[in-house]
């Protein structure tokens, strides 16, 4: 499904923030990537569709390297692929069902973009997708005046509407209280499972990676440190992955 | 203009031992600067001041003709010359030169403003267009006119044009300043999802913007009410400035311009009463 081999990148050209970075996603699975902060979790994410345009690597999705493609080609790409963010990143003062709908214009026309020109099929599927994640009766709300979980939930819609083979999250639960976590994770786990979309997922709760990943990447100063299923992440694996910056991130294992 | 390296020097370290106060700022090179500043222009002012005075100066004379003009013009308006209605209708003609100059100004500023905004235009094309508009906006809308009224000849025309020129500068400057202000979030996830620019601006950009837009619009409006009235004097575009310039300066007849004060008075509250509205509308 996705392949990322060698992948490097440094920001100021010097300091490494990735070095020779690989790893592969499989289909209908949840993987999840955890380490400590500024480990480049976020960066691997973004390289994957391109949003930092990394320096070094290969990143094959669907037996197409994303580091190849042009423009146009790329935004093509991009269009198929669903991202999730911490803080939501939804247009607050349109409605839950436009923001949906924001999904499916990839593959629209800037003329249909620009007058927001829907048709009946486009927003059935927008209200189902909106069913899908229990948010039927606020379609007509302003996003602004959801809650975060509420948000997330229309985010994940938002990323449906791209008929996406893959799901990238940016911790996509780190602004929510501990009911919407277990909503919103129960979510992207059912489309790994039920819809055979994979679901990369960028945690900081190791016991929430435990419970949902299948396949658990660990990630520690721009490297892979852990590759295995999730069955093999024992407490010792757990430690070596947050090694180094123990002084920060210690304390946080141990609370979660 | 203050370099880089001279601002805000905060020292690494709080300082130690005994202290009678606890500063809430450190002393910093820019704060005494602006003091330095402050000082140096209260003295130059405090020495000008008495040399302005000519000799033949009364002050209680003045005084005593000032307040005589205030009361005529406040406390006795009415009209001898002309009627209400030409009034009426010369405030009318101010009010859509202002109309008129506020929506062709916003229209055109809302394109540049998209090719002046950072994250959406490149480098140099949003220098070359901020640099234009700071000249324009530089120059005062009367001047505007009057050049104009070089080309069009003393009138309304150069007045709208005039007008419209210095509105599309300011307008661009606001415009973008808003864009600007916008998260770069929203604008990135219409990027991963493989959005064009235009869906981009329309869908992501325009909902947080409209209503900045349309306070930063009427506030213009506003403004170009003011110089309406003023290029109305100054380049006989006519409206009310027109008139109250033939009262004021030619037929020396306060008592009219009392009457027309009041009527810009009136419709200056009005404004006030729209623009209030306005906001609450936008803002829910």
């Amino acid at each position: 499904m996705l392949t990322v081999n060698h992948l490097a990148k440094s920001y100021d050209g010097e300091k490494k923030s990735l070095t020779d970075v690989s790893f592969s996603v499989r289909s209908g699975e949840v993987t999840v990537i955890i380490g400590p902060s500024g480990a480049g979790k976020t960066t691997i994410l973004r390289s994957i569709n391109q949003l930092i345009r990394d320096d070094e690597g290969e990143i094959l999705f669907d037996q197409i390297d994303m580091r190849q493609l042009n423009r146009v080609q790329l935004r093509r790409a991009r269009s198929h692929i669903g991202m999730i963010f911490q803080s939501y990143n939804l247009i607050e003062p349109l409605t839950a069902i436009e923001n949906v709908l924001h999904g499916c214009l990839g593959t629209k026309s800037n003329f249909a973009g620009i007058f927001s020109i829907y048709n009946n099929r486009e927003k059935e599927e927008a209200l189902k997708l909106l069913q899908k994640v229990g948010l039927e009766e606020f379609a007509y709300q302003q996003c602004r005046n959801l809650s975060g979980g509420q948000k997330q939930r229309v985010g994940i819609a938002r990323a449906l509407m791209q008929h996406p083979k893959i799901i990238l999250c940016d911790e996509p639960i780190a602004s929510l209280d501990p009911k919407s976590t277990i909503t919103v994770m129960d979510i992207l786990r059912g489309l790994a499972v039920n819809d055979g979309i994979s679901v990369l997922i960028n945690l900081h709760q190791v016991d929430i990676a435990r419970e949902y990943a299948d396949h658990v990447i660990g990630i520690n100063n721009g490297q892979v440190v852990f590759d295995d299923r999730t069955q093999a992440l024992s407490d010792a694996a757990i430690t070596g992955i947050y090694r180094k910056n123990a002084n920060l991130e210690g304390s946080l294992v141990h609370e979660s | 203009m203050i370099k880089p390296e001279n601002q805000i020097s905060l020292p690494t370290q709080v300082p130690t031992g005994p202290r009678l106060t606890i500063p809430l700022r450190f002393r910093d090179r820019r704060r005494i600067t602006i003091m330095l500043t402050l000082l140096v222009l209260a003295y130059i002012t405090l020495i000008t001041l008495p040399t302005m005075i000519p000799s033949h100066f009364k002050l209680g004379a003045a005084l005593m003709s000032f307040t005589e003009n205030i009361k005529i013009m406040f406390l006795q308006p009415h009209l001898t010359n002309t009627t209400f209605l030409t009034l009426l209708g010369a405030l009318g003609q101010s009010i859509l030169l202002a109309f008129l100059t506020t929506l062709l100004g916003s229209v055109l500023a809302f394109f540049f403003a998209l090719a002046s905004t950072r994250r959406l235009a490149p480098t140099p094309l949003v220098l070359g267009i901020q640099s234009l508009m700071a000249v324009i906006r530089a120059i005062p809308t009367v001047l505007w006119v009057l050049i104009y009224s070089v080309v069009f000849g003393l009138g309304a025309d150069a007045a709208v044009v005039g007008i419209t020129f210095h509105s599309v500068a300011y307008l661009t400057k606001v415009y973008a300043d808003s864009m600007d202000e916008l998260s770069p979030d929203s604008i990135e996830t219409m990027q991963a999802m493989g959005l064009k620019k235009g869906t981009i601006i329309r869908q992501a950009v325009i909902p947080y913007l409209v209503s900045s837009y349309f306070s930063w619009t009427f506030i213009r409006f506003e403004i170009n009410f003011a110089d309406a009235i003023a290029v109305g004097a100054a380049a006989g575009a006519g409206g009310i400035g027109y008139q109250l310039f033939m009262s004021s300066s030619f037929y020396f007849n306060f008592h009219e311009v009392g009457v027309m004060v009041y009527m810009i008075l009136a419709f200056a509250l009005v404004l006030e009463i729209i623009s209030y509205r306005l906001r609450s509308v936008t803002n829910q």
